[in-house]
């Protein structure tokens, strides 16, 4: 999913020449060509994160379009001031792109897990947040945040499908009425449709973007179920659950929402990122012993 | 092309004591150490060009973001902003905050946490350059305080990296950082040596001679690598109750402090008159 990202901006810088690619020195056999083909809207800044933003908002006022790619966790939790003060007071159009998410880099432990990321973000109003699920939303993605002309923060998971392919960016794939809602995002949301897969009774909601959230679609998708239960590779409360929770109360709603999500940082070590997903309950298996309604 | 400079720092520094009186503001030490600074960076640079908004115009990031009143007022000397728009400077409702703001026509960009400006020079200095204006000035001012901030030394790592000839940082060296002198908390002195090691080019002017200091700006815009010109200033310049206490930084001005330091300024400037 990233590569296809990457092609898309490279295919974009070729006729849109506001368009500047910055890195922290991330993206190996990835970026190269984007250094190889416009030397001049390309800069490396160095494993220096809180540089990446703030110079992409020198290159912003100067109406250049910055796309700012590192590692999801550095790409925010390292420069949330940066992103604050610099990207969102501004309202420059600047899009940081993430790679990784959740367990995606399970093996290189807690400081390399991206569970908090999003909902940092969050906090600061006036960035939009992306959370591709499939490959063919994140084909379009950066025509769209092009056409949005907004802050925005992109978390790109490894690997991708294209089981939900859809440029929308909330998709349901029902199953039974009024059965259970998997609500999720991201690498979780394979999981969830493999359940769905095996066990009709569970109906997925799939999240492209994360803010902003459209409350009449997320209404419309939720109230024929009694329970929704949000599957996340993030902190719940500072994730999607607590998103749907204040959903639910602002609008009343009669429905049960539940969290399944990692509780905290992990010291043990995870060599792949299916023992995190049985570790916290996110895997298919999992998701279809507990949640399952008799 | 440089904006000629018909006012003097006496007239700037009234200027400064009379909007933190009427909004009862601090940061006065911080401020009227930067007044030659400031002015030597847009008497510098086209002033019409940034009043206009042109593209191309010389970027100045004032990254010791809380001089905004010197900042402000300095503007409006050289004709950026009018003189009534600081009739408002830091009262309720104003977009003239006590930190500098974009919301101000003539501001680049909005500080106040410091470490930010000088990236964001950065970023204006490799953007002009790709838009084929390289040569074109770009100004960040910081503090002495503030290059104990990391993100600073990213910036000056990255800049001088790629030969940003057109960027000058200017470091107010006013020698007391947030309560007390900043050598006692971390000592760089000599301060020409880490930014040397860093690769820039570096120049030292006394911080209240606004020649000298152009005259340093000017040097370093002839020379490919990033310049730094080390101003040597003292806080609270001429105001002689303010000069180096970083208690009185903090305290608003009365009218008796007003009236002293006005009267003070009217002295120095009969004394220069009679030269």
């Amino acid at each position: 999913m990233r590569n296809r990202i990457i092609d898309t901006i490279f295919e974009r810088m070729s006729v849109d020449e506001d368009l500047f690619f910055l890195t922290a020195d991330m993206g190996i056999n990835l970026v190269e060509r984007i250094e190889k083909a416009y030397p001049d809207r390309f800069v490396n800044v160095g494993i220096a994160e809180q540089n990446l933003i703030s110079v992409s908002a020198g290159l912003a006022n100067l109406g250049y379009r910055p796309f700012a790619y590192t590692i999801s966790n550095f790409a925010t939790i390292r420069c949330l001031e940066q992103i604050r003060d610099d990207v969102a007071l501004h309202e420059y159009p600047i899009t940081i792109l993430g790679t990784s998410t959740g367990y995606d880099n399970a093996p290189l432990g807690p400081t390399h897990h991206v569970i908090d990321d999003w909902g940092l973000i969050s906090a600061i109003p006036g960035v939009d947040i992306y959370c591709p699920s499939s490959m063919t939303y994140a084909a379009n993605l950066v025509n769209h945040v092009l056409s949005v002309g907004r802050p925005a923060y992109v978390r790109i998971p490894k690997g991708g499908s294209d089981a939900v392919g859809t440029t929308d960016h909330l998709v349901k794939v029902a199953g039974r009425s009024g059965g259970t809602l998997l609500a999720t995002y991201g690498s979780a949301a394979q999981a969830c449709l493999d359940a769905a897969e095996r066990e009709p009774e569970f109906s997925v909601l799939v999240f492209n973007r994360l803010r902003p959230l459209e409350d009449e679609d997320l209404i419309r998708a939720i109230s024929p179920h009694d329970r929704v239960v949000v599957v996340e590779d993030h902190f719940a409360d500072s994730g999607l659950y607590g998103a749907l929770c204040r959903l639910v109360v602002r609008h009343r709603l009669n429905v049960r929402v539940e969290s399944v999500a990692p509780d905290g940082y992990t010291l043990e070590v995870g060599t792949n990122p299916e023992y995190f997903a049985r570790r916290f309950g996110f895997d298919a298996d999992s998701l279809i012993d507990r949640w399952l309604e008799a | 092309m440089p904006t000629s400079r018909d006012f003097s720092p006496v007239d700037a520094r009234r200027t400064v004591l009379t909007m933190l009186h009427r909004a009862r503001a601090s940061h006065l030490g911080s401020n009227m150490s930067v007044i030659e600074m400031l002015m030597a960076m847009y008497s510098s640079i086209d002033c019409e060009a940034i009043r206009d908004q042109h593209d191309d115009r010389s970027r100045v990031v004032i990254s010791k973001g809380h001089c905004a009143a010197a900042t402000y007022a300095v503007m409006a000397h050289h004709g950026i902003l009018p003189f009534e728009a600081l009739d408002t400077y830091h009262l309720d409702g104003s977009l003239l905050q006590g930190h500098v703001s974009h919301a101000v026509p003539g501001v680049e960009h909005s500080t106040g946490s410091l470490g930010h400006g000088l990236s964001v020079a950065v970023g204006c200095a490799m953007g002009l350059r790709v838009r084929g204006h390289g040569s074109t000035p770009v100004f960040a001012l910081c503090g002495d305080g503030e290059i104990q901030e990391g993100s600073i030394w990213e910036a000056l790592m990255l800049a001088g990296h790629h030969r940003l000839g057109s960027l000058v940082l200017l470091v107010d060296n006013n020698r007391i950082s947030n309560i007390t002198d900043t050598a006692s908390v971390i000592d760089l002195n000599p301060l020409r040596r880490p930014f040397e090691g860093f690769d820039m080019d570096v120049r030292e002017a006394d911080g209240h001679d606004v020649d000298q200091i152009a005259s340093a700006i000017s040097d370093l815009l002839t020379t490919p690598s990033p310049g730094v010109v080390i101003c040597n200033t003292v806080k609270g310049k001429d105001v002689p109750f303010a000069e180096n206490s970083a208690l009185q930084n903090y305290k608003p001005l009365d009218d008796g402090l007003l009236a002293e330091a006005l009267h003070y300024l009217d002295g120095l400037e009969s004394r220069a008159g009679a030269r």
